[in-house]
C-alpha cells in the first residue's frame, strides 16, 4: 500500500517515485584483486537488521542515495545523497 | 527547398481549457524551458544565475541540487538563447528542453485536491509555499510541480506523456466540475 | 410479517420510509437504517446459510465484525457480493439477495451437510480429498466451491468511478466514539492537522447507541455537537463511512471511504468509493472493543445476538430484537442492555449471570429475574429460536424466548497496531489480549487501550492527543466534557470459554463453522499450535478475520492444551482489517487510464501516413505503413524494406533514448561507462558504443556525437533508455563524484527521423542549408545544421541501421512533423516512404545489426564479433575487470552467426534451437538458438540471427534449426551474418 523513503532534497516519497540498487558497496580500485571485484559484483552479507542500500529518486530530483534500512522490519534510519552533498536526514 | 512556414505543433495543441469553480485546468503556451546545469549544489551558485539573469523563484525553478528549469512563455531566438548561455556558461550549462517539457496550469480552490488523486508530496501551502517546486509521480507520470500561487500550480512533463497527463488531470478533476 | 419497529426512539426518520427488497420480498425501512437493522425491523430473522453446514443464520452483530449476515447487494455491474448487512446503509431501491442456499433460503438441500458433520469436522479437506491426487481437480474442487461458494462475483464491468488519494497531517484519529472525538476536539482547537476517520455514516461510535449524559446533554446530542465543532476547524478533516484498514511503513495508514455506496443513484462525476492514503506524523488508534460471544449450543440461530448489537438496534434504529429476550452475561455491561431493554417497555424474561455473586452492587435496579452462577448450554430452534436452557447448579430449566442477548466481555480492538509486526500480550487482570498504549507513530486510547466507562474514554481521549501533539511541538490543552451520568462501567471479570453442558453445535467462528470440538481435535491430533489450529480448523480464515471468534478460539486451545492464553498467543495481524474492494484497489488506472501512452513527436504524422501502431513499453510506435490493396502485413513490410534499399524511406526514431552529457569531464566519463575509446573522438563525429555491465556482459549499444569539446549527445536503445540514464547518473553521483559531468535527458526534446536508401542524400539536401555531399559530410558526421533557409536548426548523424546510405535528423519535436511532411514532399519524385519498425528490423536483420534480441544479458562483445571494440589501453571501465574471467573468453561460448533454410520455401522463427544435422533435440545436442528471424525480401527467403557455439567459424554448416513448440525440424546453413553489402560500401557511398 505504501513505504515511504525519506529524499534528503524532497522529503518522505512513496516507494513508487525511487529505484533500488542493492547494498551501497565502494567499488573496488581497478587494480584490485579479482576476488574483490567478484564480492563486488556478487557477494552480498543479506544482513537481518540494518543495511546500506542505493536507491535512485527517479521519479523525483533524480539523485542516487544511500537509505539506511533494517531489512527486518523495514524502518528507514536516515537517507543521504550518495555523492554527501547534503546531511543525512532523518 | 523553399516551404512558406514551418509549422510548430503544440503537444496539446486543440486542448480547450477546463474551467469550472472548482478547478482550472489550461495548456501553457509552448516557450521556452532551459535546463541549467551546475557542478556545484551551493546555495551562491543559485543566487549568482538568478542575478546575472535577473530572474525570481517563479521564473528559475529548483530541479535537483545544483539544476533548475528557467521557464518562460516565449520562444527564444537563437540570439537570445546563445546570450543566456553566454551569462550562465562560468555557473552552469545551459540545455535546451524547450519542445521537450509541456507545460499545464492548474488552479482553483480545489487544485490541491485534484493533483493529491496523483502525488504523495504535500502541497499544503505552508509546506509548499508559492514558488517552491518539486518532481514527483502524479499516477504513475513523472511531473515537475511549482506552485505558483496560493490556488495555482504549473505542472511540466515530458512532451511525450503531456496528452496523459492532462487525460488523467481531466479526470481527476471530474467531481468539481 | 409483525413489525419489529418501536414507536420512538432510534437515530431513524420515520417519516421517511426506503423500500427495499431482500431475495424478491419487498420490505419498506426507514431513512437512517442499515440493511440490517431494517431486515430485522421488518421481521427479518433468518438472512443466511452458513459456509459449511448451510446452518440458518440471522444478524449477530451491529458493525463490522459480523460473520453471519452477508449478503449480494446492488445489481448488475454494481454487484457487490459479502456485504455486510450490517455495514451497508440502507437505500432506496436496494436489492439484496441471501448467499450460499439452493434452490431458496428457507428450503436449502445443502443444509443436510449438517447430518453429515461428523464427516465434516476440522481438517477434513485434508483427510478427505488427499487420494487420488488425481480427482482434485477435476471433481473435488468443483464440488467443494458449489457447496461451500460464499457470494458470486459479478463478470459485468463495474460503472462507477474509483480513486484514489494522498493526505497528510500531523495526528490522525481512527475511530470517532467518546476517546476519538476527545482527541480530536482537543488537536483541533490546538491548531494541529487533524483526520479523524470513522467506518460508519454517523460519527460517534458506541455513543449513538448510548442512554447516558455528557455534561448534562444525551450522548448523542454530544457527539453531534462535537462534530460540529471539528468540522468548522479549518485544519480538521472529518471522514466519515472511511475504515482505517492497515498501517504501513513510513507511518502510512491505508483507508477507504464508501463515498457514495450508500446511494440509490451515484453520481456519475463522484467516486463510489476512495482509497486514502494518509501520512501521519502521530496517529490515534481509538477503534474500541469488541465483545465476545459465548460459545454454547446453538449460540448461531436467528435471534441470538451480541448485546451490544442488541443495544444498538434497540437504541440507536428504534428496533426490538423480539417479543420475549433473555441476556446471558458474565460481567455488568449485560446490565445495560437489561435496563435499556425495561425501559423500552420489552418483556425482559431473565438475566442469566455466570457469576455467582452476580451484578456489582448498584449497576442494575430493575425487576428481571436474575439468575446467578447460571449459564445457557444450548439455545433450541430452527430458522429462529425459540427457547434456551438454563443450567444452575445441576438443575436444567427450559425457556421460551425468542431472541438471547450475549456478553462474554471484551476485547480490545488493536487489529491495526499490529500490522507491523509484534502481537498482542494477555492480561489476567484484564481478561483479554492487550497491547502496549504507545507505538512508534501510533499510540491507543480508549476501549482499545482498555479504558472502561465514557468519562474514562473521554479522559484518555484528551490527554492522548495532548501527549502526541507535545511530541510535535504543537501545545495543546486536553478537552473537558462535564460529567457522565447514567453509565454502567464494566469491570473485567473472569472469561467464560466453554459453557459447560452443552449438547448442540456450539460455534466458534460462525462464518466458517467452526465449533468448539474441532479446536479440541485440532490439538489431540497435533496441531494445537495457534498458527496451526488456525490452518487446521480454518478458525479465524473467513472474509471477517475472525473479529468475534479469534480470541474465543485461544481461549479454547489454551483450556485443551491446560495453559493460559498467554502461552497460546495470537496468530498474526495483517492488513486488511476489513475487506477492500478492487475497485478502490484500482482507482482510475483502468481502461485507458491502466497506464499512460508515451507519443511520439511524430505520432500524428504516423497517423496521418496510416500507420498501424504497436505497443512497446509506454510508447505507441508505427510498425508498417499499409498501402490501399496490401492484404497482409507482411506485403506491407516487404514493399517498405525493398523501397529502402532501392530508393528511400523514412523512419521515427524518435524514442531512442538521447541523454545530453556535458562538463569539463564528459570525455572521460564516456570512456568509463563504454568500453571502447571516446576521449579522442572528433568534434562533429559520432561514434558506435558498447556499454557494459560491471559483471562484463552487454548492457546496451547506441552511438554518441561529440558536438563540442565539452557537449556530447548519446542515443540509447528505445528500450533501455530510462535504465541507461539511471545508470549514466549512478556513475556520475556514486562512483565518481568527483568528475565534472552533467546529464540531461533529452529524449523528449528531439523529433528525430532515420532518412535512409540510396535516395537519402538528395532528399534531405532538399531542405538541409549546407553541403552534405560525401566530402563535406562523409560516413559517422555530426553536427547541428540549419534547415529551410534558416527557418529551423536541427542536428544531422550520418549512421546506419539499415545498411544504405543513411542519416539520422533531429529537429526540436514541436517542429517534427513540419519537417517530416517537409521530407516525404521533397522525397516524393525520389520514391521516399514512410517505414514502421517492422521494416526497420527487417533491414538490420539483414545487415546482421543487433538488438536486444542478440544482446540479451548472456553475451559478451566477443560474443557478437565486436572483440576489438574493447580498449585494451584504458585503465578502467565499467565491467573491464570481470570481462577478463576465462569463462567469458571460452572459444566454445555461444557466437553471432547468420542461418538461411536450404530450401527457401521453408522457415524457421526466433527461439527455435540449432542442432548438427542429423542430432537428435536434447539439451546436450543444443547448439544454440536462433535470436532474430525475419522474411528478407533481399535474400528471398526467411533469415536469422542466432547464437551458435563457435559460430563464427563455422559459416557453410549445415545445420537443422528445431522448433520445440511444433518439433518441426528445418534444415538450414549457417552463414555470415552479414547478408547485405558485407564490405560495408553502401553506407560509406
Amino acid at each position: 500500500m505504501a513505504s515511504l523513503i525519506p529524499c534528503p532534497h524532497c522529503g518522505q516519497r512513496p516507494r513508487e517515485e525511487f529505484t533500488v540498487k542493492g547494498a551501497a558497496l565502494v567499488r573496488p580500485a581497478a587494480d584490485a584483486g579479482r576476488n574483490a571485484w567478484l564480492d563486488y559484483v556478487y557477494l552480498r552479507d543479506n544482513p537481518r537488521g540494518r543495511y546500506d542500500e542505493h536507491w535512485h529518486h527517479t521519479s523525483g530530483c533524480r539523485r542516487w542515495l544511500v537509505v539506511t534500512r533494517d531489512t527486518a522490519t523495514h524502518e528507514i534510519e536516515g537517507a543521504r545523497d550518495t555523492a554527501a552533498r547534503t546531511e543525512t536526514v532523518e | 527547398m523553399s516551404v512558406s512556414a514551418i509549422e510548430h505543433r503544440a503537444a496539446l495543441g486543440g486542448k480547450a481549457p477546463l474551467i469550472s469553480t472548482g478547478v482550472t485546468l489550461r495548456t501553457l503556451p509552448e516557450g521556452h524551458v532551459l535546463h541549467l546545469l551546475s557542478a556545484s549544489a551551493d546555495s551562491d551558485v543559485s543566487a549568482t544565475i538568478s542575478a546575472v539573469l535577473g530572474c525570481d523563484a517563479l521564473t528559475k525553478r529548483s530541479v535537483s541540487p545544483g539544476q533548475w528549469f528557467v521557464v518562460g512563455d516565449e520562444p527564444l531566438s537563437a540570439a537570445a538563447l546563445a546570450d543566456i548561455v553566454k551569462k550562465v556558461k562560468p555557473h552552469a550549462e545551459v540545455v535546451d528542453q524547450s519542445h521537450g517539457r509541456v507545460r499545464i496550469a492548474i488552479a482553483g480552490a480545489k487544485a490541491t485536491s485534484v493533483l493529491a488523486k496523483g502525488t504523495a508530496a504535500d502541497l499544503a501551502l505552508n509546506v509548499f509555499p508559492v514558488g517552491h517546486a518539486t518532481t514527483t509521480l502524479i499516477g504513475h507520470i513523472a511531473t515537475h510541480i511549482t506552485r505558483v500561487s496560493e490556488d495555482g500550480f504549473e505542472l511540466m512533463v515530458l512532451r511525450g506523456f503531456a496528452e496523459s497527463l492532462w487525460e488523467e488531470l481531466a479526470e481527476l478533476s471530474v467531481e468539481f466540475r | 410479517m409483525t413489525s419489529y419497529r418501536l414507536d420512538k426512539g432510534g437515530l431513524i426518520d420515520r417519516s421517511k420510509p426506503l423500500s427495499f427488497t431482500f431475495d424478491g420480498k419487498g420490505m419498506i425501512g426507514v431513512e437512517g437504517d442499515s440493511l440490517a437493522s431494517a431486515l430485522l425491523a421488518n421481521g427479518q430473522m433468518l438472512l443466511g446459510r452458513s459456509f459449511k453446514y448451510h446452518r440458518p443464520r440471522g444478524v449477530i452483530s451491529a458493525g463490522a465484525s459480523e460473520p453471519n449476515a452477508l449478503m449480494t447487494v446492488a445489481q448488475g455491474g454494481r454487484t457487490e457480493p459479502n456485504t455486510r448487512a450490517t455495514m451497508q446503509e440502507l437505500y432506496e431501491g436496494l436489492v439484496a439477495q441471501s448467499q450460499n442456499r439452493w434452490p431458496s433460503l428457507n428450503i436449502d438441500i445443502s443444509s443436510l451437510n449438517s447430518l453429515l458433520s461428523p464427516f465434516l469436522s476440522a481438517g477434513f479437506y485434508y483427510k478427505t480429498f488427499m487420494w487420488p491426487a488425481g480427482l482434485w481437480e477435476r471433481l473435488y474442487e468443483p464440488l467443494i466451491r458449489r457447496a461451500a461458494g460464499l457470494g458470486k462475483a459479478t463478470y459485468e464491468a463495474d460503472p462507477d468511478r474509483y480513486e484514489k488519494c494522498w493526505a497528510h497531517c500531523d495526528l490522525l484519529i481512527v475511530g470517532g466514539g467518546a476517546t476519538g472525538l476527545a482527541a480530536a476536539l482537543t488537536a483541533g482547537r490546538a491548531g494541529a492537522r487533524v483526520i479523524l476517520v470513522d467506518e460508519n455514516a454517523m460519527i460517534g461510535g458506541g455513543l449513538l447507541s448510548e442512554t447516558a449524559t455528557i455534561g448534562g446533554v444525551s450522548a448523542v446530542e454530544f457527539a453531534g455537537r462535537t462534530v460540529a465543532e471539528l468540522e468548522s476547524l479549518p485544519n480538521v478533516q472529518v471522514l466519515s463511512r472511511t475504515t482505517a484498514f492497515g498501517w504501513y511503513d513510513g507511518n502510512v495508514f491505508g483507508a477507504v471511504e464508501r463515498v457514495q455506496k450508500h446511494a440509490s443513484e451515484p453520481r456519475p462525476e463522484v467516486p463510489v468509493e476512495r482509497l486514502w492514503r494518509i501520512v501521519a506524523k502521530q496517529a490515534i488508534l481509538a477503534a474500541g472493543a469488541e465483545e465476545r460471544p459465548l460459545i454454547f449450543g446453538g449460540n448461531d440461530i436467528p435471534g441470538v445476538m451480541m448485546a451490544s448489537a442488541m443495544r444498538a438496534y434497540l437504541n440507536r434504529y428504534g428496533v426490538a430484537p423480539g417479543k420475549s429476550v433473555a441476556v446471558f452475561t458474565t460481567n455488568d455491561s449485560g446490565y445495560t442492555l437489561a435496563r435499556d431493554l425495561e425501559k423500552a417497555g420489552l418483556r425482559l424474561v431473565a438475566i442469566v449471570d455466570s457469576r455467582r455473586s452476580g451484578a456489582t452492587a448498584g449497576v442494575y435496579e430493575g425487576s428481571a429475574r436474575i439468575i446467578n452462577g447460571g449459564f445457557v448450554p444450548d439455545a433450541e430452534g430452527g430458522k429462529a429460536l425459540s427457547s434456551i436452557t438454563i443450567l444452575q447448579d445441576g438443575r436444567k430449566e427450559k425457556l421460551a424466548v425468542d431472541s438471547l442477548a450475549m456478553s462474554g466481555g471484551f476485547s480490545p480492538v488493536v487489529h491495526l497496531a499490529y500490522h507491523r509486526g509484534g502481537r498482542p500480550e494477555w492480561s489476567d487482570a484484564e481478561a483479554t489480549f492487550v497491547a502496549p498504549e504507545d507505538h512508534k507513530g501510533l499510540s491507543l486510547a480508549g476501549a482499545a487501550a482498555k479504558a472502561s466507562g465514557l468519562a474514562g474514554c473521554l479522559e484518555a481521549g484528551a490527554r492522548k492527543a495532548e501527549a502526541l501533539l507535545g511530541k510535535l511541538e504543537i501545545k495543546a490543552d486536553p478537552a473537558a466534557f462535564g460529567a457522565v451520568e447514567g453509565d454502567i462501567v464494566a469491570a473485567p471479570t473472569k472469561p467464560v470459554w466453554i459453557i459447560p453442558g452443552i449438547k448442540g453445535k456450539a460455534f466458534v467462528d460462525f462464518q466458517n463453522d467452526v465449533h468448539h470440538r474441532d479446536i479440541g481435535l485440532a490439538v489431540r491430533e497435533g496441531y494445537g499450535h495457534v498458527e496451526l489450529a488456525k490452518r487446521y480448523t480454518t478458525n479465524g480464515m473467513a472474509t471477517d478475520q475472525g473479529k468475534l471468534s479469534n480470541v474465543n478460539a485461544i481461549g479454547l486451545l489454551a483450556e485443551a492444551r491446560g495453559v493460559s492464553p498467554a502461552d497460546v498467543g495470537t496468530t498474526t495481524f495483517r492488513p486488511f482489517y476489513t475487506p477492500v474492494s478492487f475497485g478502490a484497489l484500482a482507482g482510475t488506472s483502468h481502461g485507458k487510464h491502466f497506464q499512460p501512452v508515451r507519443k511520439s513527436p511524430l505520432h500524428d504524422w504516423a497517423v496521418k501516413n496510416g500507420a498501424t501502431f504497436v505497443e512497446t513499453g509506454l510508447w505507441y510506435r508505427s510498425a508498417w505503413f499499409p498501402l490501399a490493396g496490401e492484404k497482409t502485413w507482411r506485403e506491407s513490410v516487404d514493399r517498405e524494406a525493398k523501397n529502402v534499399r532501392r530508393n528511400a524511406g523514412l523512419c521515427d526514431v524518435s524514442m531512442l533514448g538521447k541523454i545530453e552529457i556535458t562538463g569539463k569531464d564528459a570525455a572521460e566519463f564516456l570512456d568509463r561507462v563504454y568500453c571502447n575509446a571516446f576521449r579522442k573522438l572528433p568534434v562533429g563525429k559520432a561514434r558506435y558504443g558498447l556499454m557494459l555491465r560491471e559483471d562484463g556482459f552487454i548492457f546496451d549499444d547506441g552511438t554518441t556525437s561529440r558536438l563540442e569539446d565539452e557537449r556530447f549527445f548519446m542515443t540509447t536503445t528505445t528500450a533501455y533508455a530510462a535504465g541507461v540514464m539511471n545508470h549514466l547518473e549512478f556513475c556520475a553521483q556514486a562512483l565518481w563524484p568527483e568528475l565534472d559531468v552533467r546529464l540531461a535527458s533529452v529524449t523528449d526534446q528531439w523529433a528525430q527521423m532515420a532518412i535512409a536508401g540510396p535516395k537519402s542524400r538528395l532528399i534531405l539536401q532538399r531542405i538541409v542549408d549546407q553541403d552534405i555531399s560525401n566530402e563535406a559530410f562523409p560516413f559517422l558526421g555530426a553536427k547541428d545544421v540549419s534547415l529551410f533557409g534558416g527557418k529551423l536548426s536541427g542536428r544531422l548523424f550520418r549512421i546506419s541501421f539499415s545498411g544504405e546510405l543513411a542519416y539520422e535528423l533531429a529537429v526540436p519535436a514541436g517542429y517534427g512533423e513540419a519537417a517530416a511532411d517537409a521530407l516525404m514532399e521533397a522525397g516524393n519524385e525520389h520514391g521516399i516512404c514512410a517505414y514502421g519498425v517492422e521494416a526497420l528490423s527487417v533491414l538490420r536483420i539483414e545487415k546482421g545489426h543487433v538488438t536486444h534480441n542478440e544482446i540479451n544479458g548472456t553475451v559478451v562483445p566477443t560474443d557478437l564479433g565486436f572483440g576489438k571494440m574493447v580498449s585494451a589501453t584504458k585503465v578502467d571501465f565499467i565491467g573491464k575487470r570481470l570481462l577478463e574471467r576465462e569463462g567469458l573468453n571460452d572459444p566454445n561460448r555461444l557466437q553471432l552467426v547468420g542461418v538461411v533454410p536450404l530450401d527457401s520455401g521453408t522457415s524457421f522463427r526466433s527461439g527455435a534451437h540449432v542442432l548438427e544435422k542429423g542430432a537428435e533435440a536434447t539439451l546436450e545436442n543444443d547448439q544454440g538458438y536462433i535470436s532474430s528471424s525475419c522474411y528478407s525480401p533481399h535474400v528471398g527467403s526467411t533469415i536469422g540471427l542466432a547464437l551458435v557455439k563457435r559460430g563464427s567459424s563455422r559459416h557453410g554448416e549445415e545445420v537443422q534449426v528445431w522448433n520445440g513448440l511444433l518439433n518441426e525440424f528445418t534444415a538450414a546453413r549457417l552463414c555470415h551474418p552479414i547478408f547485405v553489402d558485407p564490405a560495408n560500401e553502401k553506407l560509406k557511398g
